[in-house]
């Protein structure tokens, strides 16, 4: 919310410097998010246009007479073509700064010393084309020589404040105000309300028809000259951010900007029956907004109607039918208060958000109406108007709740003690109503807070008023629990292990346009319907990825300069299911150097081994995303826990990435519980090694030899290290060299030991894969 | 001349050999030759002793002592003479040198993303003080992510929440408190817990603001635990991540879940809190970090915790933002584009 200090120092006396009034407003919890400096302005006055006359050198000059109060007066020269005798207008002496650095010298106009300049709005600092052509125009109330500048605070900041949605009283003037005089310890200058009515507003009838209406006060007003609204209010809504329209109109805004009710003003000659009914909307029922839009509205909505259709939508914007106009000379004040919630559905439905919605879905204070309207009668009185005296329809404003404060219930949730006196202080200083019983203070909230409904809120307030700084820092002792951190635990060690392999970890966005699925699907790669966003910001963030594959293969593809390329992701993937699944995957990829799928395959079964305790198995596996050939299941015990292998050569193809480039991914959650592994003493008797080549069919995976191996009792260690396919193997079959370390616990193993062995291995090999030994 | 005093003469003769031969021995190979010349099982002082035999059998053992006494003298010599040389290769091997500074092969390390890192760095301080880290599903009921943290449908709060919706009931959680409300529903009081994880709300990408990111929750709950145990943990987590000088402050704000509620800000490291035309914190002298607050009692209540019985704390902070004051980066964007290097740079 715009917030001009100036406006501010209406109410409350503040401090000068704006700093200081910035840094109370958060303190409070109202943030300050920009403050805006206005320019530098300097020696302005107020003027009257003594007399006018022609410029005798000049058509397009007039010269000016003014009175500034002193005893010469000044004779100024303007272009302007507003000046008429006998204007109030201000008056820029030499010496003058004003807006855009314009400073304002002697000089001669055509011949004639001109003593200064008349100026318009935008010369101090406000939107020229919101204000008249020419010369700014000032009332005749105004005492001559008045310093213009200090009168209408043109030079205090205008604060953009932050007001969270529970505090819809601080959503004005007036509201912040009440704030930082009960922080900064001085009085509230309430604004004037105090008006003689001339009769009742009883030839209007409300009939109120929906529960949503909890109030509706309503004032008749007569007598109304629309025109101008006076400078000091037009330039508090100029530096508000709002749009001076005319006296009437900006009644209205004032009213809202300053005491947070919204108004507004139905011209009487145009109200149908001189009726209004506040009633749900017909479905389909269309109205014109006083924006010149025709909407549809839908039984959500609620409309004020008078006995033509409807005139006003509730809460949000009135009609055009009945808005006033020029030609306006008598109203009926609206001040209603509604059911936030639903206000806040009809003006997101119809995607309508006005200065009034915003504050009636946060559900204002039905009180607030009577002083709303009371403040507009006023305002409208000092403009001429006849006011009639209010009446309300809906409900009675209901009385503020009683909560009780139990002794020590503030140190409890603070941490630091304060006596009753003090909380009385602090209470009272806000508003609020406080009553002693002997364990705990009765206190009742001032009407406009609503967000006030058990204890809690109440030591907030406390707190808000002492400082939150009173806060004193402790460190709690904790007590034991049985929660465990197992899961972020893994993570880490998957992360970190696989980082030191090698590996850096990247975040990719778990939302994905639609063509990654498409594109997949294309390339033949079978893979469900992703899980869709209903409410997506765009299309590019539609589907939930279903795979971490394709955010590494667009980082490789990206990256192809930096090659050997390792990188790996650690996130939630997603696929649909009833309701949605989401699984723990870890996906790594190796791009360039020799043998990427080697080295991330070892890499992989390194990082199991460490993250389990145990050695997965290799099998032959499929995956998406994996050639169906070139994929290892990796297995641990009756669970398959990921799969490693080289790219399906048609993502390689689609990626444009080399087919050489290899891919892993665990499934996390499949992981079995770290099992501590037993101590193997190591041997003290030397081992012995030996090499054995055996021809095996072709389908025969060298993981499978190598377990068959060590099977034998004497076998410490095996490994396959050499393939051979060709001639000398002969079709459909391969040579697989095994590198055999045996030993035993008990004795240095002799020759005929060892061969033994080996004549035992050999026929086991026999036995279950067919080998034979090669010569 | 008897046999003896032939012996003698000989042994001497081959000794001044010997020592003619090793003083000529440059490195460890001639000194072997010169073993195996005179020692080696075809030396010369062997095949003196082989000629024992012919002498008289009285003198035989006097010879062998004689020759025993030659061949010790001589492995004594060796010895030292081999003592020599190593020292003398040592020495030399002291005054090579190498260019250091010539690039060895490339490390073959990775590194963890840098959320993840700040992620760690917090868990670490929270589990030395007895917390337990969870974790919890992206994708989270309404009732989980609103509801059950007193945010009804209609409540204004759900505003700056927008959130991407699967479902009616299902959307992609906005924060990770719904963890507080899983936690809290299997365990406690008391309970402690941080769970840091992704959340999602519908913004714009921009140099702020990612749709996707990652958080840190904290919640304590059991008896007599009040306000300032917040302040005193937030505290001793930003002097752990910032450094010593690292301060803590609270202003009033607003949250459903939390009651009283506070923002809380660490003192700008760029001007030590002095604000004035700083850039790091625009002049407030102070850098919002994230929300805070005592549990509202309806949060306690939702989960079955007696609010007039145990009273705790609850706070939430984004962990790039964090991250982002500690590597000194402006735009968050970086977190997600995994530029080559970018976590390695910051590690």
């Amino acid at each position: 919310m715009k917030v001009p200090v100036a406006w501010l120092r209406d109410y409350v006396d503040l401090p000068a410097n704006a700093d200081e009034i910035v840094a109370r407003l958060a303190a409070l919890g109202f943030p300050v998010d920009e403050v805006e400096t206005r320019p530098q302005l300097t020696n302005v006055v107020v003027g009257r246009i003594a007399k006018l006359e022609r410029h005798p050198n000049a058509d397009r000059l007039q010269l000016c007479t003014i009175d500034i109060g002193r005893d010469e007066t000044l004779l100024i020269a303007t272009a302007a073509t507003n000046v008429a005798q006998g204007q109030t207008v201000p008056v820029a002496l030499i010496g003058a700064e004003l807006a855009g650095g314009l400073k304002i010298a002697p000089r001669k106009m055509r011949g004639i010393d001109s003593q200064g300049m008349l100026i318009s709005a935008e010369e101090i600092g406000l939107p020229g084309e919101w204000f008249e052509d020419g010369i700014m125009q000032l009332e005749a109330t105004m005492p001559l020589g008045t310093d213009v500048v200090a009168h209408f605070g043109l030079t205090d900041p205008v604060l953009d404040v932050d007001v969270t949605p529970n505090r819809p009283d601080a959503l004005s003037i007036v509201g912040l105000a009440r704030e930082l005089a009960a922080s900064f310890g001085v009085a509230l200058r309430v604004p004037d309300s105090e008006v003689e009515y001339e009769g009742d507003s009883d030839d209007a009838r409300v009939t109120i028809e929906t529960v949503d209406c909890k109030r509706f006060v309503y004032q008749r007003v007569e007598g109304i000259d629309v025109r101008p609204a006076q400078a000091g209010m037009r330039i508090r809504l100029a530096l508000a951010g709002q749009r001076p329209i005319n006296n009437v109109v900006d009644i209205s805004n004032f009213v809202m900007l300053e005491a947070g009710q919204p108004l507004h003003f139905f011209d009487w000659d145009r109200v149908g029956g001189k009726h209004l009914i506040v009633r749900d909307a017909h479905d389909r029922e269309r109205f014109t907004t006083l924006d010149g839009q025709e909407r549809t509205l839908d039984v959500c909505a609620i409309v004020i109607a008078d006995e033509e259709g409807p005139t006003s939508l509730a809460g949000i914007m009135g009609g055009q039918r009945s808005e006033v106009e020029p030609s306006t000379t008598q109203l009926l004040v609206e001040a209603a208060s509604w059911t936030g919630p639903r206000i806040r559905r009809v003006s997101g439905a119809l995607k309508l958000r006005t200065e009034a919605s915003t504050r009636f879905e946060k559900s204002l204070s039905p009180a607030l109406a009577d002083v709303g309207a009371a403040r507009a009668a006023y305002l409208l009185a000092r403009e001429g108007g006849r006011v009639r005296r209010p009446r309300a329809a809906g409900q009675p404003v209901p009385d503020p709740a009683p909560i009780g404060l139990l002794a020590g219930e503030v140190q409890r949730l603070l941490g630091f003690e304060l006596t009753t006196e003090e909380i009385e202080r602090a209470l009272a200083a806000l508003g609020f109503v406080t009553q002693r019983e002997p364990d705990r203070l009765i206190v009742r909230a001032p009407y406009w807070r609503g967000d006030i409904a058990i204890a809690a809120d109440l030591i907030e307030e406390v707190a808000r008023m002492v400082g939150y700084d009173h806060v004193r820092a402790e460190v709690p002792g904790t007590a034991s629990q049985d929660i465990d951190s197992a899961e972020f635990d893994r993570e880490t060690e998957l992360a970190t292990t696989l980082a030191g392999l090698g590996y850096t970890e990247v975040v990719s966005l778990s939302l994905q346009p639609g063509n990654v699925a498409e594109r997949w699907r294309a390339n033949g790669i079978a893979i469900d319907e992703p899980v869709e966003i209903t409410n997506p910001l765009s299309d590019d963030q539609r589907w939930m990825r279903f795979s971490i594959a394709p955010a590494l293969l667009e980082f490789a593809a990206r990256d192809r300069a930096v090659r050997p390329y390792r990188v790996f992701e650690l996130g939630h993937v997603f696929a649909q299911g009833e309701p949605p699944q989401e699984t723990v995957q870890l996906t790594a990829l190796h791009a360039g150097g020799p043998s990427a799928f080697g080295r991330l395959k070892s890499d992989v079964l390194a990082l199991l081994r460490r993250a389990t305790g145990v050695e997965a198995r290799v099998e032959r596996g499929v995956f998406p995303s994996l050639h169906p050939g070139k994929t290892a299941a990796l297995r641990i015990g009756d669970r398959v826990v990921g799969y490693a292998g080289v790219l399906d050569p048609r993502l390689a193809h689609a990626y444009d990435v080399a087919d050489t480039t290899a891919l892993a991914t665990i499934l996390v959650e499949a992981l079995p519980p770290y099992v501590t592994p037993r101590y193997v003493a190591p041997s003290k008797f030397p081992p012995v090694e030996r090499d054995l080549a055996v021809v095996v069919p072709l389908d025969v995976l060298a993981g499978d030899l190598s377990d068959a191996v060590r099977e034998e009792p004497l076998v410490r260690s095996a490994t396959v290290f050499d393939e051979y396919r060709g001639p000398q193997v002969g079709d459909g079959k391969k040579s697989l060299a095994v590198r055999i370390i045996l030993q035993s616990a008990q004795a240095t193993l002799t020759d005929q030991e060892a061969d033994a062995a080996l004549a035992r291995i050999v026929a086991a090999l026999r036995k279950r894969f067919g080998a034979e030994p090669r010569a | 001349m008897s046999g003896m005093d032939s012996l003698e003469s000989t042994l001497a003769a081959l000794a001044a050999r010997f020592d003619d031969a090793l003083a000529g021995a440059a490195n460890a190979h001639a000194l072997d030759e010169v073993r195996v010349a005179f020692l080696g099982r075809s030396g010369e002082v062997t095949a003196v002793r082989r000629g024992i035999g012919t002498l008289p059998p009285a003198e035989r053992p006097t010879a062998g002592k004689v020759i025993n006494a030659a061949v010790e003298a001589m492995e004594a010599k060796l010895a030292a003479a081999r003592t020599r040389l190593e020292s003398a290769a040592l020495e030399r091997s002291l005054e090579d040198s190498i260019d250091v500074s010539f690039p060895g092969p490339a490390a073959n390390i990775g590194a963890i993303h840098p959320v993840r890192r700040t992620a760690i760095d917090v868990a670490r301080y929270f589990t030395r003080h007895g917390f337990a880290v969870v974790l919890g599903p992206e994708i989270e009921t309404d009732a989980n992510n609103f509801d059950a943290l007193n945010i009804p449908p209609d409540h204004p709060a759900r505003e700056g929440l927008d959130s991407f919706y699967l479902r009616p009931d299902l959307v992609l959680r906005t924060h990770t408190s719904p963890m507080q409300v899983r936690s809290m529903r299997k365990h406690g009081p008391p309970i402690a817990i941080i769970v840091p994880g992704k959340a999602y709300r519908r913004d714009a990408i921009d140099a702020r603001h990612l749709y996707m990111f990652h958080q840190v929750e904290g919640l304590m709950v059991g008896r007599g635990i009040h306000f300032g145990h917040l302040k005193g943990m937030l505290l001793g987590l930003f002097r752990e991540l910032f450094g010593p000088w690292a301060d803590v402050r609270f202003r009033p704000s607003f949250f459903p879940f939390t009651e009283p509620s506070a923002e809380f800000d660490v003192k700008c490291p760029a001007c030590d809190g002095q604000g004035g035309t700083c850039r790091t914190c625009g002049g407030s002298g102070w850098i919002e970090l994230g929300g805070s607050g005592m549990v509202h009692p309806n949060v306690l209540r939702a989960v079955g915790y007696d609010p007039d019985e145990v009273t705790g704390w609850a706070f939430g902070c984004g962990l790039e933002r964090i991250a982002m004051k500690r590597h000194d980066m402006n735009d968050i964007r970086a977190f997600v584009e995994n530029a080559p290097g970018f976590a390695a740079g910051l590690a």
